[in-house]
């Protein structure tokens, strides 16, 4: 433990000289203060702080605030409802209906895909668990509301809201699929093969 | 040249009409096999054992050997199967003695089923061989139509039918589990072991798997003794054997030489040596599947099966490729790998995965997209095949890798460079 | 294996090869281990009993070795190569190892050999958490790849059954399906096509894989590769918890687990346990009794009046019930039990209804077109109810019925001049084709106190009184089989309904109230 030498009080006991003292340090501080004002007020100085909310302010990018769902290219959701964001989530505040989707291209799609903000502690853990960067946390701040205000968020929010401004994409390699994904098999297409090193074998 | 060795299994080569039953039986044809009824089963597999003879499919396990293992004393039926599928890259051994005299495999194939009791052989042939099948339906019906198969053959109470098979001309049906499972009508894949097909083999019961060649031999030594054999060959490989040669030489072809026969005196002597302005730069003697050797190995090499394994190859079904200045390694290379990648029969992992995997890198060198470790890498992933399925198919394509890769591995990393053709 | 068996027709089979009465033991070492075991077990099968850990995938106790996965190798002292320890028979004094450095090595390059064509699809394979590769990876493996080049690419989401989906690039061709179809089914619909890499899974062109025992499929397939259409994409496997029970869905009365996610108290599958009942299998029936279960299909609460449905207490219940049964004379009450209680259950509710009331009318609820002889050879019964033999032991035990006679049956309740019923009714309700004309003569009656697991059954508005009654999975006790044997049901989770309650609770607070009425 460090030992902090600090000066000792005035030894002087007139109230006077103390009287004296306290004033005019005020008076320095009022006169500082006061220049500042009105150097401000009237546009001579720059203020440093922000006028919210009539003055709106941002945050960096990886500012993790309010969820969003990112799209692929072909504006499909890029969530395939792995459940890894609901299973690392520490608040328990994710849920994820999954089902299968028309194209067998997708596979596995979030049917629903609801975060309960309220109990969201903005950890950022989904999107660490996110193997396919489905899902963000955005430089959005702003959750403050009333009562009445729906507090899940639903799929179609998180992916759509007027401030995403059409969706976010993210772009990443997809994985190639086998040529009859997407089609109905015929059984003699099982037997044909796509494993390039033996194109032109058979 | 000339050869101071007798001729055993291209004895009749040259014989007007050889194929026929008439020529074979004015050359003392069926004479093994009415002695071999006299002398009885286990007099039989003595006089194999005997002999030294060592199976010539590749393996080189003792024939006598193996007909001892089936159970004698096992009621039931058991079955003796001519495995010419004779598969092997390289080879073309069998389809000879089809060709020259299709009735010493017949006469073959009486003895070793009469010496293991079996009533009923097959001859598994592969289906590419069509000339050879003929050959093969026709000396079977000439056999049946002279009393030499069917019931009662010779006045002797020993009866035995003889049914040919065409397989569909996979690889892996020469291996004589596949063959097997072929035979059986099931998709072509080696069977577990144990049981061997010895003792549980074709439909459950014992069932011997011999080459054609070994078949072929079996006559002569009935009629001259398992000693009069041993006097060719050496110590552990005794007998004579048939070569096919292939390669840029003079003679190429199937030439019969004792084992132990110097590799450079058969390429020089019978083979005339190498076509004008070419050099060796490789020798693959027992098929594809064989380790290949480099020009200063084969110097002092000799074709028997010991020589061939302390050099670190095999000598196989005998089918020796020669290499030569203008080939490619990295095309022979990929040529072979892409045999084993479409031949696996996909039953076990490490080949099935391996072999395609193994073709899916050497696609990559080919086309020039690999990087250089991509060349160790073939050796890594062939050293990690190995030894570790059913059948032999996983190490037949491990083994030559690995050789490519440690031996000619500068060159395939010189083409991935430059894609200099050596 | 020929593609012309028929599918329908299941033949009965032996589930297992009869065991050979062998007294002779070999005893053998696997990691300085001494092990005995009966001669010609295999190496494999010796570890498993005694809880060494050998990894395997194609291996499968139920079926035959195939041999081909290459994963269970073990180094054998004084043999040059290794070998699988499912195909080697263990030998006297043998000296086993798992632990070697080249097994090891082995073990880790199996793993890259079957994981280098594999999509690697986790986040969207319903096996992942309790996928084999997996777990090895977990275990043996954690290199890292070799693999640079593009995969062998195979199709996906192949329907290939009433409950199967096939993806074939996650499979690993381990050939257990293939076993599976044409060793304990007989159906041989399933067979690997192609050579090498490009091998797939499939059926036989034309042929769609349409037994009941198809789900066993999905259990036995170590990887993605079978899905089923039930459970797939419902919920992931870490989530769920399982407990061990009995298969209340016929009278084989199979060992099961079922999983649930216990938050929600939700259930979603059933799978097999291993036992004598059982072996491995069970069939596709059984795995449908988790359904009534879960919460939308319960019987919330209480019900005491048949035309407001107003959700009554139990207290409330309970007096109706108590004030009904103490007006009424021992003729005019009556017991209709199905037989898919527990034997404690029935213990407690004859203990008071016929030891202490004094009724003598009982009846068995059975479906009427059930062939209780009829077993299709493998495990599912004519039978349907899970503890016919405990109902039957606990009426002869009391002298209600005599050894071989027929317990009176649903029909006979009108008959009997019976006028309030008390009706224990069946909890698996699909085995119960003719349940809706049975209840419409259960209507008629003028007092009927209906005790159910399922809201089912009281949907019409004519029954006046229900009981809303715990389900199997929810409860403890014991089945017995057809054959007697004990099947132990134990506590999955608390009840997804909270005033479910099981028989024993049920009589005895009815019974503290019918004491309070006197």
């Amino acid at each position: 433990m460090g030992v902090i030498k600090v000066g000792l009080p005035p030894k002087d006991n007139n109230l006077f000289q103390l009287a004296q003292g306290y004033f005019s340090t005020i008076t320095t501080g009022m006169i500082k203060t006061g220049a500042i004002f009105w150097k401000q007020i009237s546009g001579k100085e720059k203020t440093n702080t922000l006028e919210w909310p009539e003055e709106p302010a941002t945050y960096g990018d990886r500012f993790k605030g309010k969820h969003f769902l990112t799209r692929r290219e072909d504006g499909q959701i890029r969530c395939t409802a792995c459940f890894l964001c609901a299973t690392a989530c520490p608040a328990e505040c994710i849920h994820i209906v999954a089902g299968q989707h028309p194209t067998n291209e997708v596979e596995k799609f979030p049917v629903r895909f609801e975060i309960d903000i309220l109990r969201c502690v903005f950890c950022g853990f989904c999107e660490e668990a996110c193997p396919v960067d489905a899902i963000r946390l955005g430089p959005e701040y702003v959750m403050a509301g009333l009562a009445g205000e729906k507090w899940v968020y639903t799929k179609d929010y998180l992916a759509d809201r007027s401030q995403l401004q059409g969706g976010i994409t993210s772009v990443k390699d997809e994985n190639v699929k086998h040529f009859t994904v997407d089609t109905k098999i015929d059984p003699e297409d099982l037997l044909a093969t796509d494993a390039p090193h033996m194109r032109g074998h058979s | 040249m000339v050869a101071e060795y007798p001729k055993i299994l291209l004895a009749h080569q040259g014989l007007p009409d050889s194929r026929s039953l008439k020529t074979y039986l004015s050359q003392g044809g069926y004479e093994a096999a009415k002695k071999a009824i006299s002398m009885g089963p286990a007099q039989i597999i003595d006089e194999v054992k005997a002999s030294g003879l060592r199976g010539r499919g590749g393996a080189g396990f003792s024939t006598g050997m193996k007909w001892s293992f089936v159970p004698k004393d096992l009621p039931g039926a058991r079955y003796l199967i001519c495995n010419n599928d004779e598969s092997e890259p390289g080879t073309f051994k069998d389809r000879q003695i089809c060709t020259v005299s299709p009735h010493m495999i017949l006469e073959g194939m009486i003895i070793a089923g009469y010496a293991i009791g079996a009533a009923k052989g097959y001859i598994y042939t592969r289906w590419e061989f069509q000339k050879e099948i003929q050959y093969l339906e026709t000396a079977i019906k000439e056999a049946y139509e002279a009393g030499l198969l069917g019931k009662n053959i010779l006045n002797s109470s020993f009866s035995f039918d003889l049914d040919h098979y065409m397989g569909a001309g996979a690889y892996i049906c020469g291996e004589e589990t596949g063959l097997i499972s072929s035979l059986e009508g099931k998709k072509g894949q080696p069977k577990l072991k144990p049981p061997f097909p010895a003792v549980s083999g074709y439909l459950g019961r014992p069932t011997i798997v011999n080459n054609t060649e070994t078949l072929a031999v079996v006559p002569w030594i009935i009629n001259h003794g398992g000693k009069e054999y041993r006097k060719y060959g050496t110590e552990k490989s005794p007998g004579t054997k048939l070569f096919s040669i292939s390669g840029a030489l003079n003679r190429p072809g199937v030439y019969e030489v004792p084992l132990g026969y110097p590799l450079m005196k058969l390429i020089n002597d019978e083979c005339g040596g190498m076509q004008p302005g070419r050099t060796i730069k490789a020798v693959i003697p027992g098929g594809a599947s064989a380790p290949l050797l480099t020009p200063s190995e084969i110097q002092d090499a000799t074709l028997d099966y010991e020589c061939m394994a302390q050099k670190g190859t095999m000598l196989g079904s005998g089918a020796i490729m020669v290499i030569d200045d203008r080939q490619s390694m990295a095309d022979l290379l990929r040529i072979t790998i892409d045999f084993f990648a479409h031949e696996s029969c996909g039953q076990c992992t490490p080949c099935r995965e391996g072999t395609g995997w193994l073709a899916n890198i050497m696609m990559g060198i080919s086309e020039k997209t690999a990087k250089t470790e991509d060349v160790n890498r073939l050796g890594l992933v062939a050293k990690h095949m190995g030894g570790k399925t059913i059948c032999a198919l996983s190490d037949a394509c491990a083994m030559p890798v690995m050789s490519y890769v440690q031996k000619f591995g500068d060159e395939l990393r010189d083409y991935l460079k430059q894609g200099a053709v050596h | 294996m020929s593609p012309e068996t028929n599918q329908q027709a299941i033949k009965p089979v032996p589930l297992k090869p009869a065991e050979p009465v062998v007294k002779e033991t070999v005893t053998f070492t696997i990691n300085d281990k001494e092990i005995t075991v009966p001669k010609g077990t295999t190496v494999m099968a010796a570890a498993k009993q005694n809880d060494v850990y050998i990894p395997h995938f194609c291996w499968h106790p139920g079926l035959s070795v195939a041999g081909v996965c290459r994963f269970c190798m073990v180094k054998v002292e004084g043999r040059p190569k290794l070998e699988i320890g499912c195909n080697l028979t263990a030998t006297p004094g043998m000296k086993v190892s798992t632990l070697t450095p080249e097994v090891k090595e082995a073990h880790k390059w199996a793993l890259e050999f079957h994981l280098i064509n594999h999509p690697l699809d986790c986040p969207i394979c319903d096996q992942a958490g309790e996928c084999k590769l997996q777990d090895y990876y977990m275990e043996v493996g954690q290199y890292k790849s070799q693999m640079e080049r593009p995969k062998v690419l195979k199709p996906k989401a192949i329907d290939v059954g009433d409950d199967l989906v096939l993806d074939t690039e996650r499979c690993i061709l381990c050939d257990r399906c293939v076993r599976f179809e044409a060793e304990v089914t007989k159906t041989a619909a399933l067979g690997i096509f192609n050579r090498g890499d490009r091998a797939v899974i499939g059926t036989y062109p034309g042929k769609k894989i349409s037994h009941q025992y198809q789900t066993n499929i999905v259990d036995i397939c170590p990887v993605g590769a079978f899905t089923s259409k039930d459970f797939r994409f419902k919920q992931r496997v870490w989530f769920l918890k399982h407990k061990p029970t009995i298969c209340p869905g016929c009278s084989t009365g199979c060992h099961v687990d079922v999983y649930g996610k216990p938050d929600t108290r939700t259930y979603y599958r059933v799978k097999p346990r291993e036992s004598d009942v059982n072996q491995f299998w069970m069939c596709d029936t059984g795995r449908k009794t988790y359904k009534h279960l879960n919460q939308e299909n319960r019987l919330r609460g209480a019900i005491t009046s048949g035309a407001s449905r107003k959700r009554a207490t139990l207290a409330e219940a309970y007096q109706v019930l108590a004030e009904k049964i103490k007006s009424a004379s021992v003729q005019d009450l009556a017991l209709l039990v199905a037989p898919q209680y527990t034997c404690e259950e029935y213990q407690k509710f004859f203990e008071f209804f016929v030891d202490k009331l004094k009724i003598t009318k009982v009846f068995e609820w059975r479906e009427p077109t059930e062939d209780r002889k009829a077993f299709d050879g493998i495990l599912y019964r004519g039978d349907k109810n899970p503890n016919s033999l405990g109902l039957r032991q606990s009426l002869e035990k009391r002298g209600l019925v005599k050894p071989g006679q027929e317990i009176p049956g649903f029909n006979d309740v009108a008959a009997s001049g019976a006028t309030c019923v008390i009706a224990l009714a069946p909890e698996i309700l699909f085995q119960y084709p003719s349940l809706a004309s049975q209840m419409a003569l259960l209507e008629e009656l003028s007092f009927v106190s209906l005790w159910t697991v399922s809201a089912d059954l009281v949907a019409s508005k004519k029954i006046k009184h229900a009981l809303p009654m715990k389900g199997f999975a929810e409860k403890t006790g014991t089945f017995l089989n057809f054959e007697g044997k004990v099947g132990q049901l134990q506590e999955a989770f608390p009840s997804a309904v909270e005033d479910a309650r099981d028989i024993s609770e049920t009589v005895t607070s009815l019974g503290e109230v019918l004491m309070g009425l006197s």
